[in-house]
């Protein structure tokens, strides 16, 4: 069937709107892999999370997330108290009770008080990014951090382990429906033969606004420059006193921040589901690996691609989307793996 | 494998055989088992890829799916018996993971995992939406397996079949392991520029590894489609896939018994969390996934490596420790033919006019020397002169900007590392480049990898043996030569630096090389190790052997060689016998720097 | 003598009573995690309502949970009969594993009662569905009603948005002679996966197509994505759903983007208005009431009924078994399977069954009901 110009234009955007989430995740997968070496699988949960907390706080129901932050946050203060019980100061056990212990009850509160006086929407997302955001941190306490110097495969193998849990979650907290939120922004916008809804415009402004304060963040910020030199050199960070756990933990948090920031922008166009998040991370994962799982301009440009042809595979393939997207990516990878430098040797010289 | 270990598998085996024919063994267990199994020889697989050939694959279910299929449109569709199926569908399994090898294999580390993820869900999608397949509903209706009137539809005959299918599968694993493909695709760890570099195809090593696995999970499939007696698309997705890594990983994904490991304890943690978690929450709900997630997580935190390796450890604590492996005596007899060296004094190498530029770095400029039969040549300069450069532009492993390189009167430049060495070039490494976990005595076997031929096919038949017994006198007699006999059964690893870079000569020995590269073969050893190292260098001088060595300890170096050649920038800056260079003020200069 | 006989019926008395204290295992295997878990969940809460005592014996409902996978569908199956000894599995939820279990029912010779849609799970009845029943509408039922409503309604050609898994693919099958029956032209027919995250490229595609009416082929919330994206591109025709959709949650999430919406549902879905005469109304009540009592206003959906229909079904057919067995016996599952298909004129919740040696669904047009979306509320439309 030919594809008129119209069509075209709706199919383009359509594909660069979903791209550019993926792409989203693929940024917050890169850091998290260059910093801790996880492959953060469970980010997918995040972005569900993120969407179905909102979706809970319209409804007017405190969402189960909350306990969940609460339990991970003392489980948190056990590890980090564990870890540090030989160096332990009295501002040091302040500073991970705080963080751990207090921070979820404040977040409780918050969302307590949001529900009862009706707060607008943006104070809403706000809430749910407060809500989700300290998650990432806990997490990298209880899992990851005890075995920092496990292989890259049983990294990953524990991020499966921790995808399936949280997807348990998730569905004791929100059950098996899926849920949409309020569009962040009603308007429309017609030029031409395009006509652009109000909440693609908000997800590629978000997500150009989110690269920019993440470049500013890498180059301009002395924490941004110590995530980079860890992701070169994670002995030599460590040797200039660039403490491995701080950066792991802003790497984290930032994942779950934009995974969930993710979930809010796309809960607007689409269900969301407590398993979708899966699916979504696997597209992410894959830009990001185009991207060599290093390159942040390369994971975004593979994740827009990846969006146009899912786009465009459904509108003429409908039935064999997921093949067609999928087989497109082999010779993307097959040319990624030429261009990379033979591998000579790992070590050599 | 250790007697005592031989026994404990031979008890666990015996148990295995006689547990279910006990009156109080709940007749589930059956089932339970012999599903254990199924996912066994899928992690079994796993373990070749993942845990020895360091190939990471998500998409194992899919292998399961091409054997389970293949019988189950053939004994539907054509009424085939699932015995004829059974040959088809494990070669159906293993020219599809063939093909797709041939296309993924090349890709590296990260590109690879994505890629078989890729061939999983578009497989998972095809086989959900074509006719062919019978699209989501799936195939039904797949006829028991009978054979002389023993009926396999029976849970416990069932069982039988499964078992008597992991034993062989362990077998042949093992073979396959411990033969000189084995060995090759246990290299591809050690990296591939020294697998290549003794004469390894690595690509091939990897697709034999890839179509192994997929074999293996093919001839699961076989058997799943036959004990369930219906498929759809649903135990062939991502999601299994990642489940059989999953228990490869719990396991021990470097062990056989990790892969056996595994498959039981998420086999049966997920079946009895069902029935546990509601008893003791005393609450109706879906809390299995998230306590099977939080528990491997705990397993996994205990034990990085995975529980097989714990439990060996325990293992060998209680049992009396074995007997040290004897050392067999040393033979000069050659055990595999020789090649024909050329006469002494003959020209074997001449490189001319040599040059290799990294972007607008020179590392190599215009260097040029000629190697005799029967010399030993030193190669010397500063850091960073291009030495070794030379060294992997000589084998192959760089390829030259200009210049040509003869040997033996036949150009090399361009020519791979695998062919040069199939020439008679052997060589070690500056930073050593051993097979760690492996033994000594086999890392040195992986040199006489070119002098042998026995394909996978052999090796897991055992038609191999005889030139097993020959590689392996090689390998002894080499390790004597290099005075490491008494550690050959140690691992890699374990021994100091010197010792190892003892190991890589004793390896590059194996080849019967015309030509030994040597690269800082004294770096790291003791004075009296220096001392029988400069002696068996000469003795290979004597034998005939050319020699050209990279060398700072210059006692050493002066003492043994017959010519210099001397490096500094990337450009030779002389050539001549020891006691000339030593008076050479340009070489002084550029060793003890001038002013600068 | 009559000592003897006195003492003999003591025996028989005492033994009776022995055999009472004997419970009768019914094993369920749904899908309450995994792609079918909004359909498992309230299937697994209905089993609950059912009584724990038939006809003074006590009942035990044991639930294994599939994740919606084949595989462990097949295992649970297995376990349930060899470890607890059950009597007659109910499951699976999802069409495949339902499928897969029937090889199983064949196997062991158990009687099984399906709650999934496709009528290729208990048609034909053949020597391994012997054992297998179902109280979920076959699909053809209901696409029967609605193609009629569609000629009705003067649709002359139709574009279809269907989920890409075992439901849509039997309802796409069923579909296409019905429609080629009445001279409706089908302008599309595209796919979409449950989690997707858009549905625009199928939407434009349909739309292209200038069909009278689309008709979207999903269960639960996933089908309110293709309706919601209709609307967004400036569709205003029919559509039509099936009766899978039909909870609370698809309401919620469709919002006004599926008012309008016609589409058949179970009986339960509109018990209130059903009319007076209709048989089920009575117990399409008791049983929405009990549910909403236990998990609140709203909460009932169609898919928990087909399991309390399941538990229905063996109520009427066990008292019957159990006159000529005992249960945990092969012959008691035999004289079970033989109860269930001699059940005739059983009213349960989705209408009244009339099994027979050809027909292990039973059901007749009693069991669906024509409706429309109406304010965010199924509205039953006339007969």
């Amino acid at each position: 069937m030919a594809v008129d110009l119209s069509i075209f234009l709706v199919l383009v955007q359509d594909g660069i709107v979903n791209g550019a989430i993926y792409g989203l995740l693929a940024l917050a997968l890169v850091i998290v892999f260059t910093v801790t070496r996880v492959i953060l699988v469970p980010i997918g949960e995040f972005v569900a999370f993120g969407a179905l907390t909102l979706a809970a706080l319209e409804t007017g129901t405190l969402p189960g997330t909350v306990w969940l932050l609460g339990i991970l946050g003392i489980a948190s203060a056990v590890c980090r108290l564990w870890t540090s019980r030989r160096h332990a100061t009295a501002r040091s056990v302040a500073w991970q009770l705080g963080t751990s212990l207090l921070l979820p009850v404040v977040v409780t509160a918050l969302a307590w008080a949001c529900l009862h006086f009706q707060a607008p929407q943006l104070v809403k997302v706000l809430v749910v990014l407060a809500i989700v955001a300290p998650m990432g941190p806990y997490l990298y306490d209880v899992v990851y951090r005890p075995m920092a110097d496990a292989s890259v495969l049983v990294l990953l193998i524990v991020s499966v382990a921790l995808h399936l849990a949280l997807q348990g979650l998730g569905l004791v907290f929100f059950g098996a429906e899926g849920s949409r939120t309020q569009s962040l922004a009603d308007a429309t916008l017609e030029i031409g033969p395009m006509f652009i809804t109000g909440q693609s415009i908000v997800v590629i402004l978000v997500t150009i606004a989110l690269i920019i304060a993440l470049f500013l963040f890498f180059e301009r910020t002395l924490m941004g420059r110590a995530l980079r030199a860890t992701a070169v050199n994670r002995l030599g960070a460590r040797l200039v006193a660039i403490s491995p756990a701080l950066c792991g933990h802003v790497a984290f948090t930032l994942a779950a921040i934009i995974g969930a920031l993710g979930g809010i922008l796309i809960s607007a166009m689409t269900t969301i589901y407590y398993d979708t998040g899966f699916l979504i991370a696997l597209k992410g994962f894959v830009a990001a690996v185009i991207g060599g799982l290093v390159s942040y301009p390369l994971a975004a440009a593979s994740a827009i691609l990846i969006g146009l042809v899912e786009s465009f595979a459904s509108f003429h393939a409908s039935a064999f989307k997921e093949v067609l997207v999928f087989m497109i990516i082999l010779p993307v990878l097959l040319w990624r793996s030429w261009r990379t430098p033979a591998l000579l040797d790992e070590g050599e010289e | 494998m250790s007697a005592s270990h031989r026994i404990a598998a031979l008890v666990l085996l015996a148990a295995a055989i006689l547990a279910p024919l006990l009156p109080a063994f709940p007749p589930f267990w059956i089932t339970l088992l012999s599903y254990i199994g199924l996912s066994s020889l899928v992690a079994l697989g796993l373990v070749v890829l993942v845990g020895v050939a360091g190939l990471t694959s998500f998409g194992q279910a899919m292998f399961v799916g091409f054997g389970a299929y293949t019988t189950a449109i053939l004994t539907t569709r054509y009424g085939l018996s699932p015995w004829l199926t059974l040959p088809v569908a494990l070669l159906v399994s293993g020219l599809l993971a063939w093909g797709i090898g041939a296309i993924t294999l090349r890709l590296k580390g990260h590109y690879l995992a994505i890629a078989t993820i890729a061939w999983n869900v578009s497989f998972y999608y095809l086989a959900g939406n074509l006719d062919f397949f019978q699209r989501n509903d799936g195939i039904s209706g797949i006829p028991a397996i009978t054979l002389f009137g023993i009926d396999f539809a029976d849970s416990l005959n069932f069982y039988w079949l499964v078992l008597f299918c992991l034993v062989l599968a362990i077998v042949l694993t093992r073979n396959l392991l411990d033969s000189r493909p084995g060995r090759a695709v246990r290299a591809l760890r050690g990296g591939a520029l020294a697998a290549e570099s003794f004469g390894v195809n690595t690509y091939k090593a990897r697709v034999l590894a890839f179509v192994y696995a997929g074999i293996l999970a093919g001839l699961s499939g076989w058997l799943y489609a036959h004990l369930q007696r219906a498929v759809n698309p649903s135990p062939f997705g991502i999601n299994m896939s990642i489940d059989y890594l999953l228990m490869a990983v719990a396991g021990g994904v470097h062990n056989i018994g990790g892969a056996l490991l595994g498959a039981a304890i998420v086999t049966i943690l997920r079946d009895q969390l069902q029935t546990m978690l509601p008893w003791l929450l005393n609450a109706q709900g879906n809390f299995e996934t998230i306590v099977f997630g939080a528990l491997l997580i705990l397993i996994l935190q205990f034990s990085p490596r995975g529980l097989w390796p714990h439990l060996m450890r325990l293992f060998d604590r209680l049992m009396p420790k074995a007997a040290e492996p004897a050392v067999p005596p040393a033979s000069e007899a050659p055990p595999l033919p020789l090649r024909q060296q050329p006469d002494r004094g003959a020209e074997v190498l001449r490189a001319t006019e040599l040059r290799k530029q990294f972007g607008g770095l020179v590392a190599v400029d215009n260097v040029g020397f000629q190697l005799n039969a029967g010399e030993v040549v030193g190669l010397i300069g500063p850091n960073g002169a291009g030495k070794s450069t030379t060294f992997n532009l000589l084998t192959g492993v760089l390829p030259a900007t200009r210049g040509s390189v003869l040997f033996l009167k036949d150009e090399i430049c361009g020519r791979t590392a695998r062919h040069i060495a199939t020439l008679g070039i052997a060589r070690t490494f500056q930073h050593v480049k051993l097979v760690h976990g492996m033994s000594v005595l086999d890392n040195v076997a992986l040199g006489a990898h070119l002098r042998a031929s026995a394909g996978p096919v052999q090796a897991a038949l055992l038609l191999d043996k005889a030139e097993e017994a020959r590689i392996f006198a090689l390998a002894w007699q080499q390790l004597h030569r290099v005075g490491l006999a008494h550690c050959a059964h140690l691992a890699a690893d374990e021994l100091s630096l010197g010792q190892q870079r003892l190991v890589e000569i004793a390896r590059a020995l194996c080849l019967d090389p015309v030509l030994l590269l040597l690269d800082e073969p004294a770096a790291g050893l003791r004075h009296l190790e220096k001392a029988a190292l400069a002696k068996l260098l000469d003795k290979l001088r004597q034998e005939g052997m050319t020699i050209l060595l990279v060398e700072h300890d210059m006692d050493f170096v002066m003492n043994l060689t017959d010519r210099l050649v001397v490096m500094n920038f990337g450009a030779e800056l002389a050539q001549g016998r020891p006691k000339d260079i030593q008076g050479n003020p340009a070489v002084i200069d550029a060793y003890l720097g001038t002013a600068a | 003598m009559r000592k003897l006989a006195a003492g003999l019926l003591l025996a028989l008395g005492l033994t009776t009573a022995a055999q009472a204290a004997d419970p009768i295992r019914v094993g369920v295997v749904i899908s309450e995690t995994g792609p079918g878990a909004s359909l498992g969940i309230p299937e697994g809460r209905s089993i609950r309502l059912l009584p724990q005592e038939i006809e003074g014996r006590p009942v035990e409902w044991i639930v294994l949970d599939d994740g919606s996978d084949t595989t462990r569908a097949v295992t649970n199956m297995r376990k349930l009969i060899s470890d607890n000894r059950v009597d007659a599995v109910i499951g699976s939820t999802v069409t495949p594993a339902s499928i897969a279990m029937v090889e199983v029912a064949a196997e062991q010779r158990i009687p099984m009662i399906s709650l999934a849609g496709s009528a290729a799970i208990v048609s034909p009845v053949d020597d391994r569905r012997r054992w297998v029943f179902k109280t979920a509408q076959n699909d053809a039922l209901m696409a029967g009603a609605v193609v009629d409503h569609m000629a009705a309604a003067g649709v002359k050609s139709l574009g279809i948005i269907a989920v890409s898994d075992s439901y849509g693919d039997g309802w796409l099958s069923i579909i296409a002679p019905l429609l080629q029956e009445r001279g409706i032209r089908v302008t599309g027919t595209e796919r979409y996966a449950r989690t997707d995250t858009s549905a625009t490229g199928q939407t434009l595609k349909v739309l292209a197509g200038r069909p009278d009416a689309v008709f979207i082929i999903s269960a639960g919330t996933p089908a309110a994505l293709p309706a919601k994206a209709l609307r967004e591109r400036g569709y205003r025709g029919p559509m039509y759903q099936t009766h899978g959709v039909a909870n609370a949650d698809f309401l919620r999430v469709g919002g006004r983007e599926v008012e309008g919406t016609v589409l058949p549902v179970a009986p339960v879905t509109v018990a209130d208005q059903l009319p007076e005469s209709h048989p089920s109304r009575a117990v399409a009540r008791q049983y929405r009431d009990a549910y909403e009592a236990a998990h609140g206003a709203g909460s009932v959906s169609a898919f928990g009924s087909y399991a309390y229909d399941a538990g229905l079904l063996l109520q009427r057919a066990i008292p019957v078994a159990l006159r000529t067995a005992q249960p945990g016996t092969p012959e008691f599952r035999v004289a079970l399977r033989d109860a269930l298909e001699g059940l005739r004129d059983v009213t349960y919740v989705n209408g009244v069954v009339n099994m027979s040696a050809t027909d292990h669904v039973g059901q007749d047009e009693r069991a669906r009901v024509m409706a429309v979306i109406k304010n965010g509320t199924w509205q039953a439309l006339p007969q």
